[in-house]
């Protein structure tokens, strides 16, 4: 049978032909249609966790039951996930566990670049690595069996281009496995100084047959003979473009990238005249080579940042790229499109406001960073998740007078059930006297639209249990938390100003449900009264694709304006009403 | 190593995805390897998006090498310029003639559509077919139908047969649209045999 599959339904099916009993992890692009995809397999447990270290926990404990666990996450997700990840390696496994990181070389949907391979060498976790989606199903099914095998966590490392990669797969039968059972062994699972000493030698045995493996398969680690004059080392990705750009050259294609199979390397390029490593990202497996003291290049061929593609790598393996750019677009003065907030979008009016009441905002991750883009521009920070509460409690403690009583911290819901919480923890026991603004629109919006703890929604789409953002606020212990609908601009400015001006922590809640995760119906649109129009551009500047410049004057497109006013309520004029409504 | 390169462009939200998935049903339905990288994430937040298609008997890689592109399919008119320089010497671009304004960041400077952007694109590109889809699927009643249409358009130059096309579409879309899916990729198809 062939069947045509994303990466990450491969990576899903994979799991299922291996009997994973389980699946969990936290949304974050490239990773997030794994366990969406595993979801669809109604035999699976499969739910989302409120942050990766959490899901990683809980999958360590569905590998001590004796069941087959499965948790994924983009790479900086496995930051958050750290310190479950190094731990494990010590403890090792019952049921086999499979960890994906989801690269993003290049950041199209991330705020950095970090190369995840270096992770499971720094925690001696096993490491493979597929190229296509074929490879991705095998390769998650294997790793499971690998786990188990080697008594270690398995990091299946990802990245956007093979996450994102549609391709024919051969989905196989499911395995015959059933589970080992729970297994006490206190000196193995409880990982106390004296244990861990023990198991730190266990670590390092278990390495040396990994290695055993990962120097004799022809499988995991095969070799393509082609032409002695050339011998090209890649993994993942880089595969299929060393292949196209070379058909003839000899290759070593690395499935397993830790351990690293040394020997076999050495031996291949002693079977050729040249050795080039082609990889994306950092030299990982270059530098491994070199300090092996076999004579390798790479690095200088390649951009130390982005993607590869075939014209980079045709450049560095033939000198130049097979294909001319004959079509030229210089002095096409070409407008970019970057991504915005949705019209009806329930952040708009919010950054609206910090924007024109000159705030300070430390801001975090979600679809409401986009309102550090111009012309809203009302972000002044933004590093990981979470970050915004803690910024804002430092920012506001040792600001100057711009940043005293002006500062806030703004947070999504699903971002602050990630990790928001401790920090508003800290501010509260710490006696910060910042605002936290916390933008409850019910879903995960920024990876698609997941339900998170707030939402009441599994999964599936089933009911859930609900934590509500305000009740939670107040049981920490905050005094002063505020309700606010971020489509009324005037209430909403009162609110801010008052909790600004409280010198303790304030928590104002923003509830309005995004428009396309809880897939509301568009509302009519908006219409302008143009001769009332004195062309001041406020409209404008709420960044809004439903409004638009037309001869000088703002235009309304009905079929993408929602009818949320918040374009109505800051025209001075009030030129801008709903059909049949008195204006703002 | 034989390689059709098809790249669709748009803005997030189109509905290029849809249309790229159907091409690459067909081929696997003609029996053949294809591979496909297409977008997902922050980019769809209205910016951008482009897909990449590639078909074969042996497909390594996923995306398509500047100036590497058989055809271009853009859902809209400046999407089609920005991604003009995939094309080969040879290459086709079928676009849609639609204009969807870029964010105008205020009323004073000029920030709307690039002017005489048709001009421009019949001048950059090697050849360029235009597919009004948005009028053929209002006389359809759907106007979700465009993503069909534009394929229907595509299919001529491309080795699939009619009814690997048909099984795609089945296979992609529900039951109840099928018929009419099937409807609008004939008349994508029949706009380029008969202007063309
Ligand atoms: C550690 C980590 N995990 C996952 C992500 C991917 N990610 C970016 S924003 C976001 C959540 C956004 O949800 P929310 O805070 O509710 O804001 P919304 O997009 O709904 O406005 C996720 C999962 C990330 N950047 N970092």
């Amino acid at each position: 049978m062939r069947k045509l599959m994303l990466g990450n339904e491969a990576v899903a099916r994979g799991a299922w032909e291996a009997r994973v009993a389980f699946g969990s992890g936290y949304p974050g692009t490239p990773s997030t249609e794994i366990l969406e995809a595993l979801a669809e397999h109604e035999e699976v447990a499969v739910q989302w966790a409120p942050n990766e270290k959490v899901g990683y926990e809980v999958a360590m404990g569905v590998s001590l039951s004796g069941h087959r666990a499965l948790v994924t996450m983009k790479h900086v997700g496995l930051n958050v996930a750290a310190d479950p990840f190094f731990s494990s390696s010590y403890m090792g496994v019952n049921g086999g566990l499979v960890v994906v990181s989801a690269d993003d070389p290049g950041m199209a949907s991330s705020q950095d670049e970090q190369d995840n391979r270096f992770l499971a060498k720094a925690a001696k976790v096993l490491m493979v690595e597929p190229c296509d989606p074929e490879e991705s199903r095998w390769m998650a099914r294997e790793a499971f069996a690998l786990s188990e095998q080697f008594d270690s966590p398995v990091l299946l490392r990802m990245t956007t281009r093979v996450c994102h990669q549609t391709g024919v797969v051969k989905p196989q039968e499911r395995e015959a496995w059933s589970s080992r059972g729970y297994l006490k062994d206190i000196p193995k699972n409880v990982l106390l100084p004296s244990h861990s000493k023990a198991r730190r030698f266990k670590v390092e045995e278990r390495l040396v047959r990994a290695r055993g493996l990962s120097e004799a398969s022809d499988r995991w680690n095969p070799i393509l003979k082609g032409s002695a004059d050339i011998g090209i080392v890649t993994s993942g990705v880089s595969f299929g473009y060393v292949r196209e750009a070379m058909p003839e050259a000899s290759i070593l294609k690395l499935g397993m990238t830790y351990p690293l199979p040394i020997e076999r390397i050495r031996l291949f390029a002693s079977r050729v005249k040249r050795l080039v490593v082609i990889e994306e990202l950092e030299p990982y497996i270059e530098a491994e080579i070199r300090n092996a003291g076999i004579p390798a290049v790479g690095r200088e061929l390649l951009p130390f940042t982005g993607e590869l593609n075939l014209p980079l790598v045709e450049e560095a393996l033939l000198g130049a790229p097979r294909h001319k750019v004959t079509v030229d677009l210089g002095g096409v003065p070409m407008p970019t499109r970057p991504p915005t907030l949705c019209p009806g979008c329930s952040h708009r009016g919010m950054f609206t406001l910090f924007r024109d009441m000159k705030l300070r905002v430390m801001g975090d991750i979600g679809c409401y960073t986009l309102g550090a883009l111009k012309p809203l521009a009302a972000m002044d920070a933004c590093m990981c998740m979470g970050a915004s509460v803690g910024m804002a409690e430092g920012l506001e403690k040792f600001g100057g007078p711009k940043e005293k009583g002006k500062t806030i911290g703004v947070i999504g819901d699903s971002t602050f059930f990630h990790s928001g919480i401790p920090g508003l923890i800290d501010m509260i026991v710490n006696r910060s006297e910042a605002t936290l603004v916390i933008l409850d629109n019910r879903w995960t919006a920024m990876t698609g639209g997941q339900p998170h703890p707030g939402t009441g929604k599994d999964i599936r789409g089933n009911d859930a249990p609900q934590l509500n953002v305000a009740q939670v606020c107040r049981a920490l212990g905050v005094q002063r938390v505020r309700e606010v609908d971020p489509f009324d601009l005037e209430a909403t400015r009162v609110v801010l100003e008052e909790e600004l001006a409280a010198p303790e922590v304030s928590v104002v809640v923003a509830v309005a449900p995004c428009i396309l995760g809880a897939r509301l119906k568009k509302g009519e649109a908006v219409q302008i009264a143009i001769e009332e129009c004195d062309r001041c551009g406020a409209c404008i500047r709420v960044g809004c694709m439903g409004i638009h410049e037309k001869d000088g004057f703002p235009s309304v497109d009905p079929d993408l304006c929602t009818g949320c006013r918040v374009c109505a309520q800051v025209c001075e004029k009030g030129a801008i009403s709903l059909p049949g409504v008195g204006r703002a | 190593m034989e390689i059709t390169n098809v790249l669709f462009s748009g803005v997030g939200g189109q509905g290029i995805l849809t249309s790229s998935r159907v091409l690459a049903l067909a081929a696997v339905h003609a029996g053949l390897d294809v591979k496909m990288s297409e977008v997902h994430g922050m980019a769809q937040r209205g910016g951008n998006v482009d897909t990449h298609v590639r078909i074969g008997k042996e497909v390594p890689s996923s995306l398509i090498p500047a100036g590497g592109a058989h055809f271009l399919v853009s859902f809209e008119k400046l999407e089609a310029l920005r991604y003009m320089a995939f094309l080969r010497p040879d290459g086709v671009a079928y676009v849609c003639p639609l204009e969807i304004p870029p964010l105008t960041q205020n009323l004073k400077k000029d920030g709307g559509y690039l002017k005489g952007i048709d001009g421009i694109l019949e001048e950059k590109a090697p050849h360029v077919i235009w597919v009004d889809a948005p009028a053929m699927a209002r006389e359809l009643g759907d106007l979700r139908m465009v993503n069909v249409i534009l394929l229907g358009a595509l299919s001529r130059s491309l080795p699939m047969k009619e009814e690997d096309w048909e099984a795609a579409i089945r296979e992609r879309f529900p039951a109840k649209v099928q018929e009419a899916c099937i409807r609008a990729f004939r008349m994508g198809a029949d706009h380029v045999a008969s202007n063309h």
